[in-house]
């Protein structure tokens, strides 16, 4: 075995023996909630094509339900999924079991309860109507608890590391813990009125650049840097070659927090926001495509002399989509952010088509393939239906292609419409409601994409059902972590 | 004042910062760079590239 840079030899007699009861516990829940959360996503797809979908009911309406099918895709899918990842490498990258079994439990069960909490509140009209942070202030003291309990179990085990260099995805992982700490707690200052109310400690134009400072944060700070994280470890994993540049996977990661952490204000374009910290948030926008692609091109080249693999090795397949989506939305998103873009985009539908490409194309996609890879190393045996994985992707990748055509056309003619002027300088659609009537067509697409997406993942779940509870593989195929 | 004078004058104001912080970020990123590609990192980037295959034998 190669030498470490902690000099150590790692040889299989003397792997620590790593927590892997709290990896597969994650993973279930991923799967799981990741199911709910796409199917409550289609609901409300469908509720906005088809209006008797809100069945008439005042918790199943789509103004209740859009923030539970929100706080469920990235905060209990994308949030499950990147603690399986982050409690699966971390071990292995550090060569060391976590420090708290009881943390890594505590975080566990208690993650849970909160999404459980999140399930029920929402529904109820239970809100503090700030986007992506709907929770009451109850709910955020127990992320707040809970966070600190990760963190902590987190620093304690790199402080106990037995190798001196911490991968690239090790840092990666670490912005996530500090920097969704510092933004969980700065947006959630509140001041209880009730139990289920409470007042925010800013006022007008601050309240809203602190949302959105936070808002767009959580897109690149929970959405964005530890998936990078786990492209960077499983990537090379599933394609058992090291990543292509590790010094460019330095450059990328520094340049994309320091950039990511300004560009909260483009959410914020055409505002009361001053003007320069306007053009600030905008040029920090821009910036950010650098990195970007950077990091994308990094991810495309560590294929290099392995993409006959990508075309029979639906891992390699998942993951391929997902760092050319990562590519595409990191340039849509910069494009968008300029001022006379943001003018035709802002309030359509291609903002929803942009986050669309984003969380399903890099962030699910990305998900999927780790997902894949890991069923069979954790649980020591190979897929119950290999093909399905093969007509998962395809699921998935047509469905995403309809859902984000289907929302850019939306988003521009909506766009294009609302200021169209006549040849006497009158508004030539008057009618708000008939051009959001003219979108039907495109939000029915979107149901169709949406449910692809979902089917996909239900194939999967029944897949990975099916592969846990099979037999495992052959003596001598030993994979890791049993 | 013409308000549009004003307002150009206000940003002014912020220029020095703006100023300074950028050429705090490129004093930065020039030692990430440094960092990364300085050819006495060459053995220990190439090293920590290999990190996630070096727990054993699996696969």
């Amino acid at each position: 075995m190669e030498q470490s840079t902690s000099g150590t030899v790692a040889t299989p007699a003397s792997r620590p023996d790593y927590d892997m009861d709290i990896v597969k516990k994650f993973f279930t829940a991923t799967v799981v909630w990741g199911i709910v959360g796409m199917l409550v996503g289609v609901v409300i797809a469908l509720q906005l094509a088809w209006r008797p979908a809100n069945l008439g009911l005042p918790w199943t309406t789509f103004g209740r339900l859009r923030p539970l099918h929100t706080n469920a895709v990235v905060f209990a899918f994308g949030g499950n999924v990147v603690f399986t990842g982050i409690y699966h490498s971390m071990q292995r990258l550090l060569k060391t079991r976590m420090w708290n079994d009881t943390l890594s439990r505590i975080h566990f069960w208690g993650w849970q309860l909160i999404i459980v909490a999140a399930a029920v509140t929402l529904p109820l009209g239970l809100t503090q109507s700030k986007e992506y942070a709907e929770l009451i202030w109850p709910i955020d003291v127990a992320i707040t608890l809970v966070w600190v309990v990760f963190a902590v179990n987190f620093f304690a085990t790199v402080a106990i590391r037995k190798v001196e260099h911490m991968y690239v995805a090790i840092w990666f992982y670490m912005s996530f813990v500090i920097t969704i700490a510092v933004l969980h707690i700065v947006n959630s200052l509140v001041i209880p009125a009730t139990l289920f109310r409470s007042y925010p400690i800013y006022a007008g134009l601050t309240d809203a650049l602190v949302q959105w400072w936070y808002g767009h944060n959580a897109v690149g700070f929970f959405l964005t840097t530890p998936f990078l994280g786990l492209m960077y470890y499983y990537l090379p994993r599933a394609a058992d070659r090291p990543v292509y540049s590790y010094r460019l996977s330095i450059i990328h990661f520094w340049a994309l927090v320091f950039l990511y952490i300004w560009a909260g204000p483009h959410h914020l374009l055409y505002s009361a926001l001053p003007d320069w910290a306007q053009t600030l948030g905008m040029v920090f926008s821009i910036m950010l495509i650098a990195p970007s692609w950077g990091g994308m091109l990094n991810g495309l080249l560590t294929l290099k002399g392995a993409w006959d693999r990508v075309r029979t090795d639906p891992i390699l397949k998942f993951m391929v989509v997902a760092v050319s989506f990562y590519g595409m939305s990191t340039f849509e998103g910069p494009m968008m952010s300029i001022r006379a873009v943001n003018g035709l985009a802002h309030y359509t539908n291609w903002v929803i088509g942009h986050v669309h490409s984003g969380a399903l194309g890099w962030v699910g996609m990305i998900s999927f393939g780790m997902l894949y890879w890991m069923v069979q190393n954790i649980w020591n045996r190979p897929l119950a239906y290999p093909s399905w994985a093969s007509h998962h992707f395809w699921l998935a990748t047509i469905g995403i292609v309809i859902y984000t055509v289907a929302m850019w056309a939306a988003g521009l003619m909506e766009g294009l419409q609302w200021r169209a002027l006549d040849d006497a300088g009158r508004l030539a659609n008057p009618i708000f409601l008939d051009i959001t009537h003219r979108l039907n067509p495109f939000l029915w697409l979107r149901v169709v994409g949406g449910s692809m997406y979902l089917v996909g993942a239900v194939m999967m779940g029944i897949n990975f059902w099916k592969t846990i509870r099979g037999p495992s593989a052959p003596a001598g195929a030993r994979v890791e972590g049993v | 004042m013409n308000p549009l004078l004003r307002e150009a004058a206000a940003s002014v104001q912020f220029g020095w910062l703006m100023g300074v912080m950028t050429l705090v970020f490129i004093a930065c990123f020039l030692a990430w760079v440094w960092y990364a590609y300085t050819p006495k990192h060459r053995q220990m980037m190439e090293e920590a590239a290999r990190l996630p295959f070096m727990d054993g034998g699996e696969n």
